[in-house]
């Protein structure tokens, strides 16, 4: 039965071709957008050497997509990048020479160390159990990773949970010793680590009534013995942002210092094992706030005065001083704030750099220190760069590298992380290269289609002279003999557009955007959550246009915007350019939210509202003052609108023109809306419909018709809708001519409910997938699913009449066969066959829409899975094939025929092998060569969408997450254009050899015939 | 102050209840010869809540496994392993390593145990690509049928030489098995395929030139429409 299978995929296979790859597909890696809020995980430069004594340099990041990443400063491309575990969040890496250290989970739970120029995995350790991990507020507080001074090159020592320190081999990742505080329970939480050559300094903070108290414990490295420990006199009130250790490598004689701010003045205090000295106060000036620029080993901090202006701070054998003061650095309206960062040079020595944004002139400038140069006066070298900050936000964060070829000169290499989430570099003031890595964080996405190319050339003019029409003719002719070429060459050779070609525009083109022989080509309108809206091209994935979506009236305050949905409310078969719609929710930084729309055209991104330039922010419509439950997309005769429903339920519609009210009465008395309701815990699903009448606002407002209470055990996790593709044919004709009519309810809606967030994790706890009749509440298919200790990782897709549902299975049941499942459902209409009941036309009053035959089979998948889709092509015929992101960082197809729900038991009868469907095999091949994403690694997919092209056997397939991938599909080969191993070449030389034969051979025959006349 | 560190890990496991740290490696073989090749791959105990990444030299820890039994696999993109069964046990003893198949019980262990700690080889590695049916002159006519059609082109061309050159009586000699043979073309045609071959058998010579033609005209079509199938 198998080798029967095999032979059947091996005869319907569809895989890909090596030469397709990279043409029909792309593939763009992201690393994700660096997180911020601390400086043990924001990007810093690395130089490591390499085996030949070059140098080579990386940008180094953690991210929010929980992503170790390095990037080559040269030109952006990722070195290398580890994809760290949702439930592993990265808290702090710390880089020294070849190698980098994380910590990640929670308090630090593991730790591990990577190679800095290839990425590899060297050791990795837990430290403790997740589940006993602290969670700290922020997230880095109480860990931290410290590097053993020279000699003691292969010790690593780490701090995690506030409170335990060990002293790891830096090889091995193996724990030579750990030292726990003896009182844990105790308010001192650790936070930093300095280690001296004879002394491991740990410095944390004792929380007292309105302040921190400072606790420092000395240790020995050798033996982890503490040599004394105390609490020290201060009063800190902004938390360990603004305590730090100074120390000198360049200076190792120098004792270390510990510098706190107090009052405005700025303290500090010599360590030494014995943690006997006084602590002294920086003269001069008062001190708003003290800043770690990355170069508390090289001991210079920055220093803010009252009025702004920047203060580099150094250790010096007798104390601190103040060596430098950056001119102009006072608050200024003319000025954006100071961002300082530190970095180094080849040969070691440290440099400050200070960018800001000059609002008069709209440039970027950055001045950078170095203390050494100018015989150790100091040396500041400014310059301005062309920071776009219409297309990038504002700069959010400062990573420099410095190099000082020739004394007095110094250049500088800036990675700067922008507000929209671009990570770009700039030497000097030219732009090295950018990344928008706010793409790792698309929230919705749509494909949408591109216009026609437009071939003939028109006049414009009606009245054109006859002369001048023959001129114009006869200009088009000259490119007639090319064509002629053309046309020859495309006959002999077969050289038409191809359904396995690039669909990309050829290089240095400057035509409009238009669509392929096939529609392969369409524009990906994708916005993130870091405020920015793209266009991308799908050939090949580049960016056509971007814009960054205006705060509005929140720019005052700040704020975020969230993309919630988006809906194309014109495509090109309206006939102009098509249209896309962004609705969002708009969350400001004192607290309101709001719901904005954005309406763009999608091939050039310009506002379709007019109301702002194409080079400014891009400003929308605040349609709700509040937050949004729903959104709709109304198809009507008059085109299509958004329809918003907010808290009150209050029905606004977009375009709020008189069209669309019209068009949304006329649907009123059919709306159906299915929504989820009451607070966390008993959640329940209402259906609403919308009175005919307006209430005094103007405003219809939904009113709830029918509830469905679930058990207390369950809680609604997820709603999903049958995407509104069309369906082409309504029934299933069977081997013996009788039909299964497809149950095709249009208010059919999924529901996976699973034990409430509250409830404590148990194993017995259960999942439930649901289909509701959104009309009127019944439930027309309902099975319990176990739970994988209280979480429900149910991943379900619904299409047509065809529910498909993926989950782990760890029941210890039957035979305890734990694995991955995937369950096939199909509904058909009434209770057998040639039962037919219209119930795409009933109406959701009808008895009839409960009359349901479901038939249903499980499979064993081969690995856990991200999410589930399926594809969708223009009129439905083709056979639909389930797409699927799976762990191994591959998208995947499924054929439908495997998942057939109707498969036979045993081997199929002369009727069933009529409807092709083959034997039940309990276990879906593993086929790599369905593999549709080939040797690339898209990772963390968290959604997939499918769109048609204008072949009807081909589906468009988008995957995003941290990696776009884009690709196409044909579940049923490409029926509809010739095959590309249809082989034109030997057809036309077998032609030519037949009329070649034909030319020899006439006169033979003739001369013969001629001769049978004469001789018979 | 300080604590030794068997306590700490002593602490450590108290509160997880007896766990295992599962450890293993996987061995580099021809079709993964090294980490650069494997990429980043992690081993996972059934739906991975319990894992360890595989760290260059392709040794792997899971550290923290309660009792119980558990299916490990691999999840690596480019190479495929074996799952394995691994029984993890309350007493001290060793875990005990199993073979495992997909989708087969739990509860009827494999009598075969596997060493540990574990090692894991890669058994294959992903194809994701079909070659390419590319045209080629030469290849076209090497194929049979063109082979065929090329000599009875040649015949066709040299037979009125021959005829011209031969002597009567074998011409004669001649004559007479072309009629046999047409009447077994023609028998043949008309469905009796019985007759036809009697009418070959006893027809003995099989040089005639003509019957050459028929039977491979006849033969290589079957063999390009099967051909033509195999490829769809």
């Amino acid at each position: 039965m198998r080798l029967f299978i095999l032979s059947l995929l091996a005869a319907c296979a569809q895989a890909l071709h090596s030469y397709e790859a990279g043409v029909t597909d792309w593939h763009k890696p992201f690393a994700g957008v660096p997180l911020l809020h601390s400086d043990s995980t924001s990007p810093v430069f690395h130089r490591s050497k390499r085996e030949d004594g070059q140098s080579s340099s990386v940008v180094l990041s953690a991210t929010q997509s929980n992503v170790l990443a390095a990037y080559h400063s040269v030109n952006g491309s990722l070195a290398w990048r580890h994809l760290f575990e949702d439930d592993d969040n990265i808290i702090a890496f710390e880089k020294d020479k070849d190698v980098v250290a994380t910590l990640s989970g929670p308090g630090g739970a593991h730790f591990r160390i990577f190679d800095s120029t290839a990425g590899y995995l060297l050791s990795e350790t837990r430290l403790h159990d997740p589940a006993s991990g602290r969670l700290q507020e922020p997230e880095s507080l109480g860990t931290n990773v410290a590097f053993g001074s020279e000699e003691k090159e292969e010790n690593i020592f780490v701090l995690t949970n506030g409170h335990t320190l060990r002293r790891l081999d830096r090889r091995t990742g193996e724990v030579r010793w750990g030292w726990t505080a003896p009182d844990q329970t105790s308010l001192v939480v650790y936070s930093k680590i300095r280690v001296m050559p004879s002394t491991v300094y740990l410095l944390g903070l004792t929380k007292s009534f309105a302040s921190y108290t400072l606790h420092i414990t000395s240790l020995s490295p050798e033996t982890g013995e503490v040599i004394n420990s105390g609490d020290y006199p201060s009063s800190i009130t902004s938390g360990l942002s603004e305590v730090f250790i100074l120390s000198d490598v360049n200076n190792p004689d120098t004792n270390p210092q510990i510098v706190w701010l107090e009052e405005g003045a700025i303290k500090s205090f010599r360590l030494t094992p014995d943690l006997k000295s006084k602590f002294s106060v920086v003269k001069g000036a008062v001190y708003k706030t003290i800043e770690d620029v990355g170069l508390s080993e090289h001991g210079q901090f920055v220093a803010t005065t009252d009025d702004g202006s920047g203060r580099v701070v150094k250790l010096t054998p007798e104390g601190l001083k103040v060596i430098w003061e950056f001119s102009d650095s006072a608050t200024s309206p003319q000025r954006s704030g100071s961002i300082y960062s530190g970095g180094v040079d080849v040969a070691g020595f440290p440099y400050i750099a200070r960018v800001f944004w000059m609002h008069s002139l709209r440039l970027a400038s950055a001045h950078v220190f170095a203390a050494h140069l100018a015989e150790g006066k100091g040396l500041v070298t400014g310059f301005t760069f062309p920071f776009k900050t219409g297309e990038h936000g504002v700069i959010r964060h400062v990573a420099v590298e410095a190099a000082n070829p020739e004394p007095y000169r110094v250049l500088a290499r800036l990675a700067l992380t922008t507000s929209t989430g671009a990570v770009q570099m700039w030497q000097q003031d030219q732009l090295q290269w950018s990344r928008e890595e706010g793409l790792a964080d698309i929230r919705v996405a749509e494909l949408v289609e591109l216009p026609e190319p437009k071939i003939a050339s028109h006049s414009d003019r009606d009245q054109e002279t006859f002369s001048a029409r023959v001129a114009r003719q006869l200009l088009d002719a000259k490119d007639f003999p090319q064509y002629a070429v053309n046309f020859v060459r495309r006959f002999v050779t077969g050289s038409y557009a191809s359904v396995s070609a690039s669909v990309a525009p050829s290089a240095n083109t400057s035509e409009p955007l238009s669509r392929d022989a096939f529609g392969f080509r369409k524009v990906i309108v994708a916005a993130t959550s870091h405020g920015k809206l793209y266009g991308i091209d799908s050939a090949n994935g580049e960016i056509l246009w971007s814009r960054v979506f205006g705060l509005g009236w929140a720019a005052q305050v700040g704020g975020q915007i969230v993309p919630v949905k988006m809906f194309v409310t014109r495509t090109v078969i309206d006939g102009d350019s098509p249209q896309v719609v962004v609705v969002t929710q708009r969350k400001a930084n004192n607290g309101l939210v709001d719901t904005v729309i954005f309406h763009v055209d999608a091939l050039t991104g310009d506002d379709a509202r007019d109301k702002s330039q194409s080079v400014d922010v891009l400003q929308g419509e605040d349609i709700v003052s509040g937050p949004l439950v729903e959104a709709y997309l109304l198809r009507t005769e008059a085109g299509r609108a958004v329809v918003c429903l907010d808290e009150f339920l209050q029905v606004h519609v977009y375009p709020g023109n008189d069209e669309a009210t019209h068009a949304l009465e006329k649907i009123l008395p059919s709306l159906r809306i299915p929504l989820r309701t009451g607070p966390p815990g008993q959640r329940r699903l209402t259906g609403h419909q919308v009175p005919q009448q307006v209430e005094f606002t103007g405003k219809h407002i939904a009113y709830p018709t029918w509830s469905l209470p679930f058990p207390p055990t369950e809680d609604i996790r997820a709603i999903f809708a049958r995407p509104s593709g069309p369906v082409a044919s309504f029934g299933k004709v069977l081997g013996n001519r009788t039909t299964l009519y497809k149950y095709l309810n249009p208010n059919l809606v999924g529901v996976v409910t699973g034990p409430p967030s509250t409830a404590p994790p148990s194993d017995s706890a259960a999942c439930s997938i649901y289909l509701v009749d959104g009309g009127k509440g019944t439930i027309i298919y309902h099975t319990v699913l176990p739970s994988v200790a209280g979480a429900c990782d149910v991943k379900a897709a619904l299409v047509e009449n065809w529910l498909v549902y993926h989950y782990y299975d760890n029941e210890v049941g039957v035979n305890q066969a734990k694995g991955h499942r995937v369950v096939s459902v199909e509904l058909y209409e009434g209770y057998g066959v040639d039962d037919k009941r219209r119930s795409s036309e009933l109406s959701s009053l009808s008895n009839e829409t409960t009359a349901v035959s479901v038939y249903e089979q499980a499979y064993i998948f081969p690995r856990g899975i991200r999410t589930l889709t399926p594809t969708s092509t223009s009129y439905g015929i083709t056979v639909k094939d389930i797409i699927v992101a799976n762990e191994n960082n591959q998208i995947q197809s499924f054929p439908r025929r495997f998942l057939d729900p109707r498969r036979p038991k045993q081997k199929p009868t002369a009727e069933e092998a009529e409807e092709w469907l083959i034997q039940y095999d309990p276990v879906l091949p593993d086929d790599s060569k369905r593999v549709l994403s080939h040797n690339y690694q898209v990772a963390k997919t968290r959604r997939i969408i499918t769109s048609p092209a204008l072949l009807e056997s081909t589906s468009l397939v988008f995957a995003y997450g941290l990696d776009l991938f884009f690709t196409r599909v044909a579940p049923s080969n490409t029926f509809d254009v010739l095959s590309e191993s249809f082989n034109k070449p030997q057809l036309v030389i077998t032609i030519a050899g037949l009329a070649l034969a034909i030319a020899v051979a006439k006169p033979i025959v003739a001369r013969k015939r001629l001769r049978e006349r004469w001789y018979n | 102050m300080r604590i030794p560190l068997a306590l700490l890990a002593l602490t450590s496991s108290c509160l997880s209840a007896l766990a295992l740290d599962l450890k293993g490696r996987i061995q580099w073989n021809d079709r993964c010869p090294g980490i650069d090749d494997l990429g980043q791959a992690k081993v996972v105990l059934d739906n991975g809540k319990h894992r360890g990444g595989v760290t260059r030299d392709g040794a792997f820890t899971i550290p923290g496994v309660p009792a119980g039994t558990y299916v490990l696999s691999v999840v690596a993109h480019d190479h495929i392993f074996e799952q394995l069964r691994v029984d993890v046990y309350e007493s001290e003893s060793l875990p005990e390593v199993r073979p495992y198949f997909p989708g087969t019980p739990l509860s009827s262990p494999s009598s075969v145990t596997l060493p540990y700690p574990i090692v894991l080889s890669a058994r294959a590695k992903h194809d994701y690509f079909v070659p390419r049916e590319s045209f080629n002159l030469l290849a076209m006519f090497q194929n049979p049928m063109m082979m065929m059609m090329l000599g009875a082109g040649v015949l066709v061309l040299l037979m009125p030489t021959m005829m011209k050159n031969m002597d009567p009586e074998v011409m004669e000699e001649f004559n007479e098995r072309q009629a046999k043979m047409s009447g077994m073309q023609s028998a043949l045609q008309s469905g009796d395929i019985m007759g036809g071959i009697t009418q070959m058998l006893a027809g003995e010579e099989p040089k005639a030139a003509s019957s050459g033609t028929s039977k491979g005209a006849t033969s290589s079509g079957a063999k390009q429409r099967s051909g033509k199938n195999k490829r769809r």
